[in-house]
């Protein structure tokens, strides 16, 4: 459910939460997301910073420098300027990202947990059961079809919480219970809806079933394309996976390691929500048919 | 420069507020969990009350100075010693080049902070010289102090023998036992008024399994309103689960029936509900308790919690300090 008007909850002394909703879909976040970008621009008084979640927003505040009250009319006048989620438009990069899927690494983890924790379907067989795909090279397929839309980021400093913008393309899986104490670094995979991508080599619940050589999290800071970030993402960016081969990720893992990578981004698009909106409808059907097979 | 040869079990640069600004890519603030007691170590020494300093847990470090410098030491006692003679706490001193501070384990309270003169001049880091051990940001190549470790210290000034006088110290408990203020929200509406009542009328026992990232506590059950029940799939099966939202500092969180308040290290955001939230105003009570003590939690509005918050900015002033 979306709620006619967004509920502002108190959060200790310093904190509002800004519910939209109570369900996860794109919607909500392109609304938590068009509020944090107008509540920046607007550069209000007293707020120190907003992090948008999947159907929340949550803002920090001074209270030296702002009340409550005056934290909840600011905000509340915002998002009603912003209007239909419809009008919004969100500054989002395109990151292209070389994905060795089906790699050594990810099965090694999968086999370690199957000997040692518990016994389950290798991960990548389970996400073709749960989805009634053909196989495995069709989840490669289907995976590395879409735009993935990073809605926010958290869990681990970095770490970015994807949807996929293709319809066609939305994967479900269960999590892992109990959870793997060890996920290698750059291990893509799948919870529920989300997708995400491991940072570091971190423990993790997710279906995994592919990896990427290069870094999203550096703790140098001196990467260029992380503009003086230690994570490689903002929210509101979109992540295109790349399928590559063995040598080409060898070979992307090596120029990373020799500090000659260098990463392919788009700068110039906007996303308008409109426009998904639009496309969305037209590939709806499609999608539809696949969910109800 | 000021050499570590101890380095106590987690010592740590914090400065204070800390990180703030990048909490939408993940990244808590981290920064002193008893900020009265640092602001007053740094005022002491003649710093502003936010500069680096250090944050001492449990037990504390052993430091060598290698040039005359002015320091103070406060918070939890650690019995701290300048070259095997007592060193007074809550006042500042003249170290000269060649002495050793040692502090000891926590006699009372949990946390001690040391300032200097001039401040810790480690690099900052998205823009903060905090801390946040757990992903090796900050700090010193990231991490809480190493033996061997030479701290960077800029030049200060500082006049020794400054007193805070105890009506400006916070009232660090002998008990085992402390009061803690809450605010309800921003999830308060998915426990049901047993739930609530049990919550602030129990004792609830910190436990040991608890850091900078997270204090668990361990008291009676949580029951639930029916919002908990009748939600969406996607919200997650338990009834603290909640779709992914983000997560205030200080919220008390409420992982199955676990509640684990996250400090300042925490996470920024997940899938559990969030009931109260303890304001910053009582972080300190947090810092200074130990692992076995008893907390008991008292509902404050968020007028009321912003009001403490001034009440302690304003004893953390250079005005407030008297010759000892």
């Amino acid at each position: 459910m979306i709620y006619e008007q967004p509920k502002f909850l108190p959060a200790g002394d310093r904190y509002l939460l800004i519910e939209f909703g109570n369900e996860m879909n794109l919607e909500l976040n392109f609304m938590a997301q068009g509020l944090a970008a107008a509540a920046a621009a607007a550069n209000i008084k007293g707020v120190i910073e907003t992090a948008p979640c999947f159907a929340s927003l949550l803002v920090h505040y001074e209270p030296t420098l702002i009340g409550y009250d005056d934290v909840v009319r600011e905000f509340f006048r915002l998002s009603a300027s912003l209007g239909s989620s419809e009008d919004i438009e969100l500054e989002s990069r395109l990151f292209y990202l070389p994905t060795h899927y089906l790699d050594p690494w990810t099965k090694a983890c999968v086999d370690d947990y199957c000997a040692k924790i518990a016994r389950k379907v290798p991960d990548p067989e389970l996400l073709v059961q749960e989805n009634g795909l053909e196989d495995v090279n069709h989840l490669v397929r289907l995976h590395s079809s879409s735009e993935y839309w990073v809605a926010s980021l958290g869990f681990w400093p970095g770490l970015p919480f994807l949807m996929a913008l293709d319809p066609r393309a939305r994967l479900t899986a269960p999590k892992y219970n109990p959870p793997r104490t060890h996920t290698p670094e750059g291990a893509i995979g799948l919870g529920g809806a989300a997708n995400s991508i491991y940072p570091v080599a971190t423990p993790g619940g997710y279906q995994i079933f592919a990896r990427t050589p290069v870094p999203i999290w550096d703790a140098t800071g001196k990467r260029s394309a992380f503009e003086g970030s230690l994570c490689l993402f903002r929210p509101g960016d979109r992540i295109k996976f790349v399928p590559v081969t063995r040598e080409d990720y060898d070979a992307a893992e090596e120029a990373v390691k020799e500090e000659r990578y260098e990463y392919t981004i788009v700068e110039y698009q906007k996303f308008v929500v409109r426009n998904y909106n639009n496309w969305v409808s037209k590939v709806g059907e499609a999608s539809n048919a696949r969910v109800s097979a | 420069m000021i050499k570590v040869l101890k380095a106590g079990l987690e010592t740590s640069i914090q400065d204070y507020p800390g990180r703030y600004g990048y909490w939408n890519q993940g990244f808590p603030p981290s920064g002193p969990m008893d900020s009265w007691s640092f602001r007053l170590a740094n005022v002491l020494v003649g710093n502003l009350p936010g500069a680096a300093g250090l944050e001492c847990q449990f037990l504390g470090p052993t430091l060598s100075f290698d040039a005359d410098a002015v320091i103070a030491v406060t918070g939890a006692d650690m019995r701290p010693a300048l070259d095997g003679e007592p060193f007074p706490m809550w006042q500042s001193v003249a170290v000269r080049a060649g002495q050793t501070l040692a502090l000891g384990a926590a006699r009372v309270g949990g946390r001690a902070y040391i300032a200097v003169a001039g401040a810790f001049a480690n690099e900052e880091k998205l823009g903060s010289r905090s801390t946040f051990n757990k992903a090796g940001v900050g700090g010193i190549d990231g991490h809480s102090i190493k033996a061997g470790q030479e701290l960077p210290v800029a030049e200060g000034g500082g006049t020794p023998g400054l007193l805070v006088p105890n009506e400006h110290r916070p009232d660090i408990r002998t008990d085992r036992s402390w009061t803690i203020e809450v605010c309800a929200g921003p999830n308060d509406d998915w426990i049901d008024e047993a739930g609530k009542e049990r919550f602030l009328n129990s004792a609830w026992t910190l436990s040991a399994k608890s850091d900078r990232t997270g204090f668990r506590l361990e008291g009676p059950e949580w029951t639930f309103t029916e919002k908990a029940y009748k939600k969406p799939k996607e919200h997650g099966s338990l009834p603290s689960n909640i779709i992914d939202q983000g997560y205030p500092m200080g919220a008390i969180n409420l992982a199955g029936q676990t509640p684990i308040i996250l400090v300042n290290d925490g996470p920024s955001m997940g899938g559990f509900i969030n009931p109260y939230t303890v304001p910053s105003a009582a972080f300190w009570k947090l810092g200074q308790a130990k692992p076995g003590e008893r907390l008991h939690f008292r509902l404050v509005s968020v007028a009321e919690a912003q009001h403490l918050a001034k009440e302690i900015a304003k004893r953390c002033v250079r005005e407030n300090l008297v010759n000892a």
